[in-house]
């Protein structure tokens, strides 16, 4: 999905449809299998995994609570599995460009403006998550819970540096607040046919099957 | 002891870049020299066999031990504190601290010396172990002129194994055994120093007025260009 407007759209609208029940979950999914088939899984299998971790110890606090930790796990992946799709969809300055044409050349563009900011950093925590981890095998110390300090100060360190940098030159470059930009946006065919049938996945979410088969009843 | 390079060809992924090398590294000393964004850290990876390469392959011969030094000596630090880290490396920590000009730090978190602190204490411990193969990137950078020249009489003396110098310094160098660059997307052998020193193409100006002048050095260390200079 090429257009950033009706992408961001899109995985707001399946985000909460895979919230809202099992049966939104599962259309979620679909959805992805027909129109998010670009996104590799396999290249993002690390993010993907550390993050079912984490949702998985919730999932299990809240199963053995007395909750429904498997449909709260299952509903969480998806939505987990949409943020994986939007960020290996994303590019540069895309961000930037929605903001303004939301909200307009001041706080749109500041807004756009951290936004691509904010995921240029991820990539480079990502990085630098990598090189710490390649450093760590090089000497045989896996990244165990002592070695998890001084990474997470290296790569948070490392994280405002850049910040602190970046800051610097805007305010060297004069930057104050609010900027002009033309936003231009390409979309594809599938696009809006994607969109209206990620609409659908949010009804069938909010809606069961049986309110339109009177029959099914 | 060797490292074969059998048609191997780098890449960051996406197939945008790519980075061809082929060729042989023997025991000694190799420079590697090349423009900032020409592949120097990429290949580093391949070599000390963290990534695999895009194709080709490499062989290893007689290696059992290889270590990886990063540009930013951060990546590598595993202790909470400045003796942690000497240890982490099998390294007697007074002894690095006396040798860094670091005494009095050791309980400091590494990460609260200067990138230049840390560095000195990185290329200390490293240097202080014999590995079969070290790949050095960038191991100059945020090192003053002094503490170049000390690394650079410690790199020398390295007396076995296979050591891999990617560098895009211009000063000061170690005295090497080989010398390789990267150029247009592949990595090209210029062969035995002094021999391959008209062919280097990212050779600083200092060599190139030497080598104008008539007056060859033997190797490019610091003492090596002062002895080529006063040659009358």
């Amino acid at each position: 999905m090429q257009d950033v407007r009706l992408r961001t759209g899109v995985a707001v609208l399946l985000s909460v449809a895979a919230f809202i029940s099992l049966a939104g979950a599962a259309a979620a999914v679909v959805w992805c299998l027909v129109f998010a088939r670009t996104v590799s899984l396999r290249r993002h299998a690390r993010l993907f995994l550390s993050l079912g971790i984490l949702v998985g110890f919730f999932a299990t606090v809240l199963q053995v609570s007395g909750g429904d930790g498997v449909s709260y796990f299952i509903r969480m992946m998806v939505i987990v599995l949409i943020g994986v799709w939007v960020y290996s969809e994303q590019k540069k300055g895309e961000f930037l460009r929605l903001g303004v044409w939301m909200l307009g050349g001041k706080t749109g563009f500041d807004l756009g403006l951290v936004a691509d900011m904010g995921m240029q950093a991820m990539d480079l925590l990502i990085a630098d998550f990598e090189k710490i981890r390649l450093a760590g095998r090089l000497k045989r110390q896996p990244l165990n819970a002592k070695r998890l300090v001084p990474a997470g100060v290296v790569l948070v360190s490392n994280a405002f540096h850049r910040a602190d940098e970046t800051a610097e030159l805007l305010a060297v470059r004069g930057y104050r607040d609010g900027g002009s930009l033309c936003p231009v946006f390409i979309r594809a065919r599938t696009d809006i046919v994607a969109s209206l049938l990620a609409c659908l996945v949010v009804i069938f979410a909010i809606f069961p099957v049986s309110e339109f088969f009177i029959l099914y009843r | 002891m060797k490292l074969v390079m059998d048609r191997v060809v780098a890449d960051r992924g996406g197939g945008a870049w790519s980075l061809a090398a082929h060729g042989v590294f023997t025991e000694g000393i190799h420079l590697i020299t090349g423009d900032i964004g020409s592949g120097k850290t990429t290949l580093a990876l391949v070599l000390a066999g963290l990534v695999p390469p895009a194709s080709g392959s490499l062989e290893r011969t007689g290696i059992t031990s290889s270590m990886l030094s990063f540009q930013f000596p951060e990546y590598h630090v595993t202790g909470l504190t400045v003796r942690d880290e000497c240890e982490s490396w099998g390294m007697d920590p007074a002894q690095v601290l006396a040798a860094t000009r670091l005494e009095g730090k050791d309980d400091l978190s590494p990460l609260r010396l200067s990138r230049g602190e840390l560095k000195r204490l990185h290329l200390a411990c490293l240097l202080g172990q014999a590995y079969d193969l070290l790949v050095l990137d960038e191991p100059f950078s945020s090192l003053d002129c002094r503490e170049k020249e000390r690394v650079c009489r410690n790199l020398s003396g390295r007396a076995r194994g296979i050591t891999i110098i990617f560098t895009h310094e211009q000063q000061i160098f170690p005295r090497v055994d080989y010398l390789w660059e990267i150029h247009e997307g592949r990595l090209a052998y210029r062969g035995p120093v002094p021999g391959a020193l008209p062919f280097w193409q990212h050779a600083p100006e200092i060599i190139r007025m030497l080598l104008a002048a008539g007056k060859a050095p033997q190797n490019i260390s610091p003492d090596d260009l002062v002895e080529a200079a006063c040659r009358t």
